[in-house]
């Protein structure tokens, strides 16, 4: 069985680091991974998206549309926007976070919008496609874990603690270590156990 | 990851393609390596700048592609086994020497890794660069996957050794940025020793009668490469039951086998990973028993015209399916879908899998979505001397012809209705081509013509223009965007960064010494973001004749924030005093900075004459202002001169770490 997981956000939100944990265990404990990932353009405050694919036997790098068990989402907008890649029903672990992009600033200056997309607005599409949402507040644990750069081991830790997912928390907890840098150790490691725990 | 592309000890590791072919070029010894930065390839580059001292490796970021391919040429030619990276674009640069090395071949292992880019995520064009192998009888790799990748760097090495030729390894896109287990064998590293070239005893020359004599043995010897590529273990039969087999190559592979599970069929198929010479024979037998054969690869239908020709004396009625019976499309990347739906019809297969169902619910509950193109970086001096050239132009953009050239720039083309007064989708070709295109443009046209260009492409393909320009006298502003590395493609230096310390003792090339060197007499240095006193040069520059160069110079935000890290500074962000927000909007409407956005609630304020200004005020998001202060330069409300309490946009009072690599 292959699991299939995309993640999503804006340039620079640590998806990549994301991705390299998932490789490096997969690695270590002897399962299949292949991943697809932006790099280049996009990543100028835009949109970026991995594709991860866990299993023996996986040779497409891009997830077929309706194939992915689960979507983390850095960014509401981002998460709504690769939602046709979620399986019917899929889980959705989503940061509660919206970064407006520029041209909707822009909409709102020449006022051809009053508002902006709120994440309310965007949990209620979510909400059409599954029922699995799991919005969390990620900035609030990173802080608390210590560093608010560790959102997306926030993230990671909540996904850890569905079903599905083939890797198991404690062999997150030992690649984490190997991953990021010395003195972020302590608060990635944290961010990922409260992650789990929300 | 880095420590497993150098590990000596690890069997297999999870690596970046890019990381792949960078550890089999370590597994061959490679000695000499060299680059112009470019997407989907740049991460080769970027890899080899952090360990080429750890293994005694010589590496240079040249000024471009066909500079980088005639070092690594020389190296090989010298002795010395040698690779470079480039993207398709840049085989284009460097294609004259290209040619030539076809006809004079090299000595040591010399390895050329070109990655296309369907869907043309990062480039001008989406070519098919297979067409290069051909044109210039150059052997070529295709690999499907990163393990492949590290498998064929290394074969590359010894085919090009064997035969005395360049070897090339032909990536696509979704190939580099590609991520998985690879296996890893030993380092093996020898020292590096200098040779002698007269000791090498051949001549690298062609030209007429030489290279008439070197054209014959070029044919010969891509036959006796082709009888050794009949065998490759890189091309591969899978046996199967359908009187309909497959052939196909890169990144198409990995699609067609799961689609083939997904669709319970059992086709032959024939897998290529050595397209250029083509093993002929093997496909001939491949095809002997078949009725009928789909080819499956991105781009140009260049194995389908191959077979064609083949098949038309070995097997006239064969039927071939792909692009040309318009069963799949030249145009950008392929994925399962593409390829499920194409083998649905032609295998005649029953499904209840239906990609474009999910697709449809999609953009039903998408359809809210906001675009979110990319835009220049919070801090990047680019915003900051638009804004400025913005500001000299107004009211004077029909009498203004704006050129683009290729560089994080470009995204003023995407940009369109955040800069409507520069119209920066006119014209856009190539590195360097602004300057041409801006001189002839010139030549014809009663508008005033403004070409831009970068700092790492005026050093790559514009001093040529640059000459030229001066020589004729052209009627053109020139405005060099300065911002000392080479942004796009993950802030690598060039002839214009070097510091000259110990760590970087490059020489530093100095933009405006150049120009003065050439003659320039008018040329105006701005500091982009002083923005309101750039105003004016660009102002003048519009109303004398040219040639006018005006450099506006700044640091790459993303470059420039990671050297402050290293120095220990903090990035101080700045914010907008809510009490004193006019809710003018002049901060978001003139500069589009994405870390600016308004507030939510209405607001009001009221000023010292009574007046009351009500609205919605902006906001500056901490976490990612990099601290440019240019919106303070240009808000109405604040004295950027000197800084008071009544200041609408202030510097934050409190340090605190802010996130700043967003």
């Amino acid at each position: 069985m292959t699991y299939n997981l995309m993640t999503c956000g804006v340039g620079g939100q640590g998806l990549m680091l994301v991705s390299n944990i998932i490789g490096i265990a997969c690695a270590e404990f002897g399962l299949g991974i292949r991943t697809a990932e932006t790099h280049g353009l996009a990543q100028r405050s835009g949109s970026i998206y991995t594709h991860i694919r866990i299993g023996e036997n996986v040779y497409s790098p891009l997830i077929p549309y309706g194939e992915a068990n689960a979507l983390l989402g850095m960014e509401a907008i981002e998460t709504l926007r690769y939602i046709e890649f979620l399986k019917p029903n899929g889980t959705i672990i989503m940061n509660n976070y919206i970064w407006q992009p520029v041209q909707s600033t822009f909409d709102r200056v020449k006022n051809t919008k009053e508002s902006y997309l709120s994440i309310d607005t965007i949990l209620t599409q979510l909400e059409k496609v599954t029922d699995k949402v799991h919005l969390v507040n990620a900035l609030d644990v990173a802080n608390q874990a210590g560093n608010p750069l560790t959102s997306n081991l926030v993230l990671l830790g909540a996904l850890t603690k569905t079903k599905e997912f083939p890797i198991k928390l404690s062999q997150l907890q030992e690649i984490v270590p190997k991953v990021v840098p010395k003195k972020a150790i302590e608060a990635n490691l944290k961010a990922l156990l409260l992650g789990y725990k929300t | 990851m880095l420590s497993d592309v150098i590990s000596k000890d690890k069997e297999k590791a999870f690596l970046f393609c890019n990381e792949a072919i960078v550890r089999g070029a370590l597994e061959s010894d490679v000695k000499v390596v060299a680059f112009y930065p470019g997407s989907p390839i740049s991460e080769i580059l970027d890899t080899f700048y952090q360990i080429s001292d750890k293994f005694d490796i010589k590496m240079e970021i040249a000024t471009n592609e066909k500079v980088a391919l005639e070092i690594v040429a020389g190296a090989s030619m010298g002795g010395q086994r040698s690779l470079i990276a480039m993207k398709s674009v840049g085989l284009n640069v460097a294609s004259d020497t290209f040619f030539s090395l076809g006809y004079t071949g090299v000595n040591k292992g010399c390895v050329l890794v070109f990655a296309d880019d369907p869907f043309c995520h990062s480039s001008q064009s989406e070519e098919d660069g297979r067409f290069f192998a051909d044109n210039s009888y150059i052997p070529m790799l295709e690999p499907t996957d990163p393990v492949e990748a590290k498998f064929m760097t290394k074969a590359a090495f010894d085919i090009s050794e064997k035969y005395q030729t360049l070897v090339l390894v032909r990536t696509t896109t979704r190939i580099n940025h590609q991520s998985t287990i690879v296996p890893l064998e030993p380092l093996n590293r020898t020292d590096f020793e200098p040779r002698s070239f007269r000791e090498t005893n051949r001549k690298y020359a062609t030209v007429g009668s030489k290279a008439r004599e070197l054209k014959l043995k070029m044919l010969e010897r891509r036959e006796r490469i082709r009888e050794d590529f009949e065998k490759s273990e890189f091309n591969k039969i899978i046996e199967g039951t359908e009187k309909m087999g497959i052939i196909v190559s890169g990144v198409s592979y990995n699609y067609v086998l799961e689609v083939c599970k997904k669709l319970k069929i059992d086709p032959p198929i024939l897998k290529l990973g050595t397209t250029y010479p083509l093993p002929e024979n093997l496909i001939s037998q491949f095809i002997k028993n078949l009725e009928g054969i789909i080819i499956v690869e991105e781009l140009s239908p260049y194995l389908e015209i191959k077979l064609k020709a083949l098949a038309k004396d070995q097997k006239p009625n064969l039927k071939i399916y792909g692009k040309e019976s318009g069963h799949f499309s030249e145009a950008f990347e392929y994925n399962i879908p593409i390829v499920f739906n194409v083998f649905k019809e032609l295998y005649e297969i029953n499904t209840s899998i239906e990609y474009e169902t999910s697709v449809t619910k999609a953009n039903k509950v998408k359809s809210i979505l906001p675009v979110r193109i990319p835009v220049f970086c919070p801090g990047c001096p680019h915003r900051a001397t638009f804004w400025a050239l913005q500001k000299a132009i107004a009211g004077k953009s029909k009498q203004i012809a704006f050129i683009n050239d290729i560089g994080c720039y470009s995204m003023l083309l995407l940009n369109q209705e955040i800069y409507p007064k520069l119209h920066a989708d006119d014209l856009l070709l190539a590195m360097g081509a602004t300057l041409g295109t801006g001189s002839g443009i010139s030549l014809g046209v009663k508008e005033k013509v403004i070409s831009i260009i970068g700092d790492s492409t005026f050093f790559h393909a514009g001093l040529p223009g640059m000459i030229n320009i001066w020589h004729h006298n052209e009627d053109v502003v020139v405005i060099i965007l300065d911002n000392s590395v080479t942004a796009m493609t993950g802030q690598q230096t060039n002839p214009g960064t070097g510091n000259g310390s110990a760590e970087d003792p490059k020489n530093k090339i100095q933009i405006e010494d150049v120009l003065k060197g050439i003659g320039f007499k008018n040329i105006v240095i701005n500091e982009c973001f002083d923005a309101i006193n750039c105003v004016p040069s660009f102002k003048k520059a519009l109303e004398e004749p040219g040639p006018t160069v005006i450099i506006s110079r700044g640091p790459c935000a993303l470059w420039n924030d990671r050297r402050k890290r290293k120095r220990g500074e903090k990035i101080q962000p700045f914010y907008v005093d809510q009490d004193l927000c006019r809710k003018c909007h002049t901060c978001m409407r003139d500069f589009y900075c994405p870390a600016i956005s308004m507030e939510s609630r209405e607001k009001e304020f009221t000023d010292d004459n009574g007046k009351i200004w009500r609205g919605f005020s902006s906001h500056i998001s901490p976490e990612l202002c990099d601290g440019c202060g240019v919106c303070s330069i240009i808000c109405p409300y604040t004295n950027h001169d000197e800084r008071s309490e009544k200041d609408v946009i202030k510097f934050y009072e409190k340090k605190r770490e802010v996130r700043h690599d967003l």
